[in-house]
């Protein structure tokens, strides 16, 4: 049995950074992981990361470990065990782990649990059919072992996990028919949103799954609508094919360990659900013992690491004899403290700022968040289009541009504001952002087309001269395209230049090959650009009568989407411009309501 | 368009469309149509689709049911598939007095050979779960009644013309029509002049201001009636379903949306096609509480169309005694789509061969109105 000062149990960003600082400050440290490497999450996880530069943000998860890695390994006063289970903590602060099939002590003055979470499971009819899946297993498959468990998927929830699982699927070449989520908006980052609806996959809003379909393994789903307590709404059942169902419906906190180390936990659900329970350092109800990551709340890989950071200080300060060093350690406590609550302190984090006040860990005195629109720029000069208006902790653009163009300021929650006086057109900014939300834009109004540079992370690359579909924010087709210049960076963000009729040139976010299958103009309705073609060339050339015979622009959307892509073809078609064509009428409501809005009574006049 | 046509029609419409078609049939193919604006832009686009044999006049049901089976073919004959669907018609009763009035209905329909019955307020239970029958005490029910999407029927029968040489023209106004000594000789546009000896008025809410163009003064009126459509689902409702009392029609299309209208208190007058708020206030608490179901469904559009009015709310069919050959089909109130096949054929039959054979529509001339009228009561 070995002794050490201290060990952390889990090796993800939170242990992981906990052991660097432990080892920095000379504390003879253990970290076990029951995996073969070192990296929790992050190992899964083939994307650019969300968060503050100075924590690995913009930088692909699975690096981020192997950068902490060599930390690790480069650390005398740490030790490594991996393929180590820790099996339980037993009284006389002694860890117990299994190995290749055998059993090993370890002792500790103080420890860290850093165990990370599970995911929670969704109770449905024939949930246990083979091809329905956690959401990690389905990451696991394929970015760790490089198997694809499907080819149409269909993911409940739409989380960062869920949407990002979308677009992981997508980059591997699979289907994605759609994102099934309960609530009335999506529950991660818009920009993953966006990123994944703008690949054609339609998320379901306020709709959950009732069944899985199939004898032997899943054919399908049976999807719904939910009302506001989420009671199926009978009648609004559809069917979708796919051959795979993930379940990614949240994270629970894996608190077995820290409750067998006599930690007190309380069920909360903001943060997750039974979490142990712990002061502002990270140390719980056993003084002994800190936590740090998705154990104390359900939150990212940057708040995982700085907790992890605090909890190793605060372990520290134990081991360290000269009152000097203990007072710089305070410091850079206070400091870790304060870059986390100015991280905590957008509207994405203030489930986890309710939980948190549970535990009396009040934030405040946080700067102002400051928000813009998405900002277009002087036409005709080649320049970003920054289109990130949800206020989320990330400032990836702002450290990436050298030219200072781009602006979030202290509270890395505010929105990017571009100066276009500074911007070059340089593009840097549009591969250094992990929500893909930058792309680059320049309008020719002599020949009435634009350029429109579209980061693009799929796989084959177009080439210069390709004829390419251009897409709308929803995947849907707007028109053809040709494409002008492929751009390739280290970092596998690529940017593909395609030149576009002027009147798309705001329209268009998105690009892909031209498919055999006609694309969709008109996503509510279904309706192909074939179809539309077929119903132009049998006479009708009215734009009214169009919609009538195919419903083009008469879905929920209300042609929002389509109309102008419909004019488009019709202008192609009949070589009368836009400009000139009918483009119908609008009617109320802009936006469809339910009855029940018209139930309460009417405001008084 | 052409310079001389053997007939011209004013309105593009399902009734100058069924009509041109019909014509075109007879073998009458140098047919002017004129479209002031598109195709579908007047009242056939805006209304609701619901064909229905359940009238209190016998001359309403004889022409419906000739519709209803020129319906049933219309695919095969017009060419295009235009979402019929005989999912049947209930009407619902809410007193005594409408139960005992719907089963004189009743008899007289069955006389003329409708399949129809009387239900008890327990049958529709049992066909109809998912409503909420409160008051209710009983309704009639023809499953032969049917409904399409209107909006194609009228671009079906203008495309089927169009191909078999038919000169329709669309964003083309008639601006006056040419007599002399009580006959026709031209007909003038806002893009040229037509001679002609036949034209056909059927220019739906602006029959009145046409029937003026040639001295005639056809006791019609518009009427603005708003309508509403919203989200789809699943297919749960077969019929129209209409009840007077609680004032709307509501039906499900094949698309899954539903389609429902009612009357308003006080409709506007005219062709001003607006829409109101009150009109979504006022359907709402009662499509809610007799199809509990549609709290949650969303509405997804309003609009409103014009009812082409009759003082008795019965179509207009008839010859100009003042002008030869001077034919109007108006005056469809909220019920000219359906009738629109039988109507086509019937106005194509007095044009050939100077009245109409298959049908007997004599009651629908203008001499009614000289005695006491009649007026249709199953109108919403
Ligand atoms: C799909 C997905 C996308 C994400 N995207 C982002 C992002 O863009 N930006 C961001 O900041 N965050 C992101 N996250 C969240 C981030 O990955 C987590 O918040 C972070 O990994 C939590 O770190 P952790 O160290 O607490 O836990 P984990 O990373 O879960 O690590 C815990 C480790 O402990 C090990 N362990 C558990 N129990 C035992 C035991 N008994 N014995 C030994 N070892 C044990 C586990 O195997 C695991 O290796 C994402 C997460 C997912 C799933
Ligand atoms: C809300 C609503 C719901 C309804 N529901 C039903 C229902 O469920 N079932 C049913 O059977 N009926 C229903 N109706 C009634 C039905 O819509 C009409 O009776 C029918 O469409 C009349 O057809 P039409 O061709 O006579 O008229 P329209 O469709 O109005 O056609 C007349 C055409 O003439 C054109 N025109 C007018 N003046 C001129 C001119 N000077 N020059 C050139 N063109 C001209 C107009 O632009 C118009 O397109 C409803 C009506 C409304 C408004
Ligand atoms: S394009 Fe270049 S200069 Fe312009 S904002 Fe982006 S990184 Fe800065
Ligand atoms: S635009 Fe900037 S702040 Fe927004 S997601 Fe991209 S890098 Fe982050």
């Amino acid at each position: 049995m070995k002794s050490y000062e201290t060990i952390v149990v889990g090796g993800g960003p939170a242990g992981m950074m906990a052991a660097i600082t432990l080892g920095s400050k000379g504390v003879k440290t253990l970290i076990l992981d029951e995996n073969d490497e070192l990296g929790g999450q992050l190992v899964k996880q083939t994307h650019k990361f969300f968060g503050d530069h100075a924590h690995y943000a913009s930088v692909r998860g699975f690096e981020i470990a192997q950068k902490l890695q060599e930390k690790i390994f480069q650390d005398t006063n740490i030790e490594v065990e991996t393929s180590a289970t820790v099996i339980g903590i037993y009284p006389n602060k002694m860890v117990v782990y299994a190995k290749n099939g055998k059993e090993f002590k370890a002792t500790y003055e103080k420890l860290l649990i850093s165990t990370g979470a599970m995911e929670k499971q969704l109770p449905f009819i024939n949930s246990d059919l083979p091809g329905v899946y956690g959401a990690g297993a389905v990451q696991t498959l394929m970015n760790e072992y490089g198997v694809m468990p499907g080819r149409r998927f269909l993911i409940i929830g739409s989380g960062n996990i869920g949407l990002i699982l979308a677009y992981q699927l997508i980059q591997a070449g699979a289907e994605v028919r759609g994102i099934v989520e309960a609530l009335g908006k999506i529950g991660g980052y818009a920009v993953h949103a966006k990123k994944i609806k703008r690949l054609g996959v339609p998320i379901f809003l306020k709709h959950t799954i009732v069944r899985a379909i199939g004898n032997e393994s899943v054919l399908g789903a049976v999807i719904a609508k939910v009302d506001n307590n989420f009671n199926i709404i009978p009648g609004t059942e559809v069917e979708k094919v796919a051959d795979t169902i993930c379940v990614s419906v949240g994270l629970t906190p894996l608190s077995e360990l820290a409750e067998q180390a006599g930690c007190k936990v309380e069920y909360i659900p903001q943060l997750g659900g039974y979490v142990p329970v712990r002061n502002e350092r990270m140390q719980t109800s056993n003084p002994d013992v800190f936590i740090a990551g998705d154990l104390s709340s359900i939150e990212e890989a940057t708040t995982a690491m700085i907790e992890g950071k605090i909890a190793a200080l605060e372990m520290s300060r134990n081991f360290i004899k000269i009152a000097a060093n203990k007072k710089n350690i305070e410091n850079e406590i206070n400091d870790e403290i304060k870059t986390l609550a100015l991280f905590r302190s957008g509207p994405k984090s203030a489930k986890i700022r309710t939980g948190l006040e549970k535990f009396g860990i009040n934030i405040k005195h946080v700067p102002k968040i400051e928000s813009y629109g998405v900002q277009i720029g002087p036409t005709g000069k080649l320049r970003a289009i920054v289109d990130c208006t949800e206020e989320i902790p990330c400032n990836s653009c702002e450290a990436a541009c050298s030219f200072g163009a781009i602006h979030i300021g202290e509270n890395l929650n505010s929105t990017p504001v571009v100066d276009y006086d500074k911007c070059t057109g340089c593009a840097t900014c549009v591969t250094a952002c992990p929500g893909l939300a930058i792309h680059m834009l320049k309008e020719d109004l002599e020949n009435s087309t634009a350029l429109v540079g579209i980061p693009y992370e799929l796989l084959p690359l177009p080439e210069k001269g390709q004829k390419m579909w251009a897409l709308d924010e929803d995947g849907n087709y707007v028109c053809d395209s040709i494409v002008k210049r492929v751009v390739k960076y280290p970092n596998k963000t690529n940017i593909v230049y395609i030149e576009v009729p002027i009147e798309f040139s705001r329209k268009v976010l998105s690009v892909s090959f031209p498919k055999k299958e006609s694309p969709f103009v008109c996503r509510c309705e279904e309706i192909t650009l074939d179809k539309i073609e077929r119903v132009v060339d049998s006479g009708i050339t009215d734009f009214e009568e169009l919609k009538r015979l195919t419903r083009v622009t008469m879905g929920p959307c209300g042609g929002k989407n389509c109309k102008l892509v419909v004019l488009g073809i019709l202008s192609r078609k009949t070589g009368v411009p836009i400009s000139k064509l009918s483009h119908g009428t609008s009617r109320p409501p802009v936006k469809p309501v339910e009855f029940s809005l018209f139930m309460k009574g009417s405001d008084p006049t | 368009m052409i310079s001389q046509a053997s007939v011209v029609i004013i309105g593009g419409g399902i009734i100058g469309t069924a009509i041109a078609f019909n014509l075109a049939k007879l073998g009458v193919k140098d047919v002017s149509v004129f479209e002031k604006s598109y195709i579908s832009s007047g009242s056939t686009g805006r209304c609701g689709g619901g064909i229905r044999q359940q009238w209190t006049s016998p001359m309403n049901v004889r022409l419906a049911m000739r519709s209803v089976k020129l319906f049933e073919r219309f695919k095969l004959d017009v060419g295009m598939d235009i979402e019929y669907y005989q999912g049947g018609y209930l009407l619902l009763a809410y007193t005594e007095k409408e139960v005992e009035d719907f089963s004189e209905n009743v008899k007289m329909q069955r006389g003329e050979g409708l399949d129809v019955v009387l239900l008890t307020k327990r049958q529709i239970a049992q066909k109809f779960p998912f409503m909420n029958l409160e008051g209710v005490k009983g309704g009639t029910w023809c499953p032969t009644d049917a409904h399409a999407n209107p909006q194609i029927a009228n671009i079906a029968y203008a495309m089927a013309i169009k191909q078999m040489g038919v000169d329709l023209n669309t964003y083309t106004t008639v601006e006056g029509i040419d007599t002399q000594g009580g006959k026709i000789v031209g007909v003038q546009t806002n893009k040229g002049y037509v001679k002609t000896n036949i034209v056909i008025n059927a220019a739906g809410g602006f029959s009145h201001e046409v029937g003026l163009m040639a001295g005639v003064d056809i006791p019609t009126y518009s009427e603005r009636h708003q309508i509403l459509v919203t989200e789809s689902i699943n297919h749960v409702l077969d019929p129209m379903v209409i009840s007077f009392r609680n004032n709307y029609y509501v039906r499900q299309t094949m698309h899954g949306s539903f389609v429902m209208g009612q009357s308003d208190k006080k409709p506007a007058k005219g062709n001003d096609l607006g829409h109101t708020i009150e009109f979504l206030e006022e359907m709402a608490p009662k499509m809610v509480h007799d199809f509990p179901f549609m709290n949650h469904l969303h509405i997804v559009r309003q609009w409103s169309g014009a009812y082409d009015l009759s003082p008795d709310a019965q179509p207009i069919i008839d010859e100009s005694r003042s002008v030869s050959r001077y034919i109007f089909a108006v005056g469809f109130s909220g019920h000219g789509f359906m009738l629109a096949p039988a109507v086509g054929e019937a106005v194509a039959e007095m044009v050939v061969y100077g009245r109409s054979k298959t049908t007997d529509i004599s009651n629908l001339g203008m001499s009614r109105f000289a005695s006491k009228i009649e007026k249709e009561h199953n109108v919403v």
